[in-house]
């Protein structure tokens, strides 16, 4: 759908936003708006701002392996996660950005290492071998940093802070228990999760929230038909 | 075929700031007479004028910030993915997060790391707030850390407050008499439960009467059903003898036929970022604008207030030095009286500015205790878990409404506990929010991780405490004698920390939520035990504590100053202790009762 012209005003328009609103959007470049704009119609080709067409698919690849469409409803590469995914990596400060990419090219190489296939090209059992690894440190007991988790007001000297998610977040273990592509799963997988579950399938197909609407009266655990809860046993009202 | 319109980029405020700017132009000195100067417009601020335009008092209110077009800034429903960073804030903005308080340098918009920021804000700021919070580069704040929450618009922070309306009670205002430690206030529960209650009638609140000495009852409107979750959690919890009760709101769950802007609740969720049916009392609709039908009431934004200035021939407060946000220009405005309603620690940060050969030390300081006693609330220790029975059920709508339930307080409410005095609460409750939280601590990837989201997802109950700081004399704000503000007025500096009592009580308050969950069967509990930074409550008191003792105390018990008999404190400056109550309430109903005083005093013309 795109034209070879995407400018800013053509952006906005697309975004049903009025001129007016440029002079309120110094942060965004107008590669960024155009990208997203046409983000936001589906099925539309990404218009990349950081990410390479094959780290692309790459990253297509990895975020549909951390939500997969399943029975119930489509997976992160079909709520567009990876175009979100370049958004983030757009905005981040270029030390993260470098790091996060420098992860993703490791993915790749321990990919080629044991397969002797780019991560974009496993099959499912070997995908599920990999990220298997590399999320293995999520229910590992780790000793070495125990000090890190005595409690701000309990500790000599309060912790420096540093940002080291995509999502701005400010990491309290500083990702120092990690190896590079733990680190790099760990970034990848928070940002899915943001990106997935603030997404349209992701709300309403997924979860199949209910909300958001007017609602007269909070109906608390009974179902609507004013029956007395099935799970809690709290009574309907006479 | 356009895509969904994105109305984080689509906000367009020049409007409202033309129009801002109109209205101060139009106001100056001579466009009075005014009777009474109120300056803010928040719940104090609102309050002020609201009593007293509508008693046919001339109010002038002075605005530090501009006007409010909530029609178009609040986005009440706006869904996460109408925005291109689903909730994030731009690129050149900032909000500080909770370690960088106590790591960083005061002033925080100073630290190099944040020079590529355009803007920097206090932790409250999202895509929804950010237009309302104060840029801490403009706005600098020296000392100790101190996580200060400011928000200069018409309404300030009453925009996006956490509704949260607890009336204080006896164990606040007679707690030194229970424990020894520091003075009982120079009042007591019954001079003030009769505007509780007209708050509550004027205003709307959403609440249970449950009879308990620790949150006295009020006059509620329709209150919040609980969920499965929270249903059980009641059960196990009242076998150990501890209350959890549906949440008491600044909500009007039933509509507010006094008030043509406010609509009754719409369970929609969201109040946080601004209710645009304005079920949520913020000050804007619920008391500004009848407040200026009235015809009584002049409001002019953009209005720094850099000092009460004194008449010398009556020795009274003569009015108030206003620098206009925009074009620095400096007025005197002059009033019988002045209302002062900025906040608590811009209000005193005022009156120490506020210095003269007579007020040395600002005014109204003879005593030299304004600024000390700062207190608010601790906060930070918090746990989850998930509660068996709603493990693998299809998720229901919990989140259609304005308040989670409540736990009152329970230590040394009947019992004494051994290693500290005063308590805490826990707000908190569960089930199914718009955004699963609980995904970012699931273990894992692919199918499992999606359906464990999805299993656990209607079972989540989390709940986090706020406790008592004690009020001590040596935490408090002074002015700095170098760091200036944007407009050349100096900033407060901090001499503010949790002390023992609250650090073990904040243990407690990890020790309990594990032990209640325990007993809950919850499973996957999570407790984490660490305190949130100085400030973070957005509760803060005491920096003009009111007594009978002009020697040690700053306010007699109407708010106003002992020293000067025309200054009164609309906010929560002259507050004793705090108790664990969520302040605006109080801040309301001890407003309205200070404005009846003023207004005898205005009519037997003491004032």
């Amino acid at each position: 759908m795109s034209g070879p012209l995407v400018t800013r005003r053509n952006a906005l328009k697309a975004l049903g936003a009025t001129a007016g609103a440029a002079t309120i959007l110094p942060w965004l470049s107008d590669e960024g708006l155009a990208a997203f704009a046409d983000v936001q119609k589906a099925g539309t080709a990404p218009v990349l701002r950081v990410l390479t067409p094959a780290q692309y698919v790459t990253v297509e690849r990895l975020v549909e392996a951390i939500i997969p469409t399943d029975e119930r409803s489509p997976g992160a590469r079909d709520a567009r996660v990876a175009d979100y995914m370049d958004l983030l990596l757009a905005e981040a400060d270029e030390g993260l950005r470098k790091d996060w990419l420098a992860g993703l090219a490791a993915l790749d190489a321990e990919s080629t290492r044991r397969f002797g296939r780019s991560f974009a090209k496993l099959d499912a059992a070997q995908t599920d071998a990999l990220l298997t690894d590399i999320s293995a440190y999520e229910t590992r007991k780790v000793v070495a940093d125990a000090a890190l988790d005595v409690p701000r007001n309990e500790q000599p000297k309060p912790q420096p802070p540093q940002v080291d998610t995509l999502l701005g977040d400010i990491g309290r273990h500083k990702g120092s228990r990690k190896s590079q592509l733990e680190t790099f799963f760990a970034n990848t997988k928070q940002a899915t999760i943001h990106g997935y579950y603030t997404s349209e399938i992701g709300i309403h197909k997924e979860l199949r929230y209910k909300g958001n609407k007017v609602l007269l009266e909070f109906v608390g655990c009974l179902t609507v038909d004013g029956k007395d809860c099935p799970y809690c046993g709290q009574k309907a009202e006479a | 075929m356009p895509g969904p319109v994105d109305k984080t980029l689509d906000l367009e405020l020049a409007a409202i700031t033309d129009e801002s700017r109109k209205l101060a132009a139009a106001i100056k000195p001579a466009s009075g007479p005014w009777d009474v100067i109120v300056v803010g417009s928040g719940a104090s601020g609102g309050m002020a004028a609201f009593q007293l335009a509508t008693a046919g008092v001339k109010v002038l209110m002075l605005e530090a910030g501009r006007m409010l077009d909530h029609k178009a800034e609040y986005r009440t429903m706006e869904w996460p993915y109408a925005s291109t960073r689903r909730g994030r804030l731009p690129g050149d903005q900032r909000a500080i997060q909770a370690a960088e308080y106590n790591f960083y340098d005061r002033p925080y918009g100073n630290n190099p790391e944040f020079a590529k920021y355009k803007k920097l804000s206090s932790y409250t700021a999202n895509t929804f707030t950010r237009n309302w919070t104060v840029n801490e580069k403009e706005h600098p704040t020296t000392g100790t850390p101190y996580a200060w929450v400011r928000a200069r618009v018409l309404g300030g922070k009453t925009n996006y407050w956490g509704r949260v309306a607890i009336r204080y009670g006896p164990l606040q205002f007679k707690a030194a008499s229970r424990d020894g430690f520091d003075i009982d206030w120079p009042i007591g529960y019954e001079d003030v439960s009769p505007y509780y209650d007209k708050v509550d009638t004027l205003l709307g609140c959403s609440g249970t009467k449950e009879g308990l000495i620790q949150v006295p009852d009020g006059i509620y409107q329709r209150p919040m059903k609980m969920n499965c979750v929270e249903t059980h959690f009641k059960k196990t919890i009242a076998k150990m003898g501890r209350s959890y009760i549906p949440g008491r709101c600044g909500v009007s769950t039933e509509g507010q036929l006094n008030n043509k802007y406010r609509s009754r609740c719409l369970g929609r969720g969201r109040c946080s970022r601004g209710c645009d049916v304005n079920a949520n009392f913020h000050s804007p609709a619920a008391l500004v604008y009848p407040a200026r039908d009235t015809g009584n009431l002049t409001i002019r934004p953009y209005s720094v207030v850099s000092e009460v200035f004194l008449d010398e021939a009556t020795g009274k407060a003569g009015g108030v030095r206003v620098i206009d946000a925009n074009t620095k220009e400096v007025m005197d405005f002059k009033a019988r009286v002045v209302v002062l309603g900025a906040g608590t620690l811009d209000s005193t940060r005022i009156l120490l500015n506020s210095k003269s050969p007579k007020h040395p030390n600002g005014l109204g300081n003879s005593s030299g205790l304004m600024g000390c006693y700062l207190s608010e609330h601790h906060m930070g220790p918090r746990g989850s878990g998930f509660i068996p029975m709603r493990v693998g059920t299809e998720p229901t709508l919990d989140d259609g409404r304005p308040t989670a339930p409540y736990i009152p307080r329970f230590r040394n409410v009947t019992d004494k506990h051994p290693d500290f005095i005063r308590g805490y609460h826990f707000q908190g409750g569960g089930g199914s929010y718009e955004y699963p939280s609980l995904a970012h601590d699931m273990p894992g990837f692919g199918k499992a991780l999606k359906s464990n989201i999805r299993k656990y997802y209607p079972a989540m109950l989390s709940i986090g405490g706020f406790g008592e700081v004690l009020p001590r004399k040596e935490n408090r704000v002074l002015l700095d004698p170098e760091v200036k503000d944007a407009w050349g007025i100096p900033v407060l500096r901090f001499d503010f920390k949790f002390r023992d009592n609250e650090i073990t009580m904040a243990r407690d308050m990890a020790d309990t939520a594990d032990e209640m969950l325990r007993a809950a069967g919850a499973e996957n509990i999570k407790i984490d035990p660490t305190m949130l930074p100085e400030g973070w409550s957005i509760h803060e008191i005491g920096t003009a504590r009111m007594g009978e003792d002009p020697k040690a105390s700053v306010t007699h018990k109407f708010c106003g100053l002992h020293d000067v008999p025309n200054v009164f404190f609309a906010d929560a400056a002259p507050f004793v202790s705090g108790g664990t109550q969520n302040t605006t309430w109080s801040i309301l109903a001890f407003c309205w009762r200070t404005m009846d005083y003023v207004k005898e005093q205005m009519r037997t013309g003491v004032v």
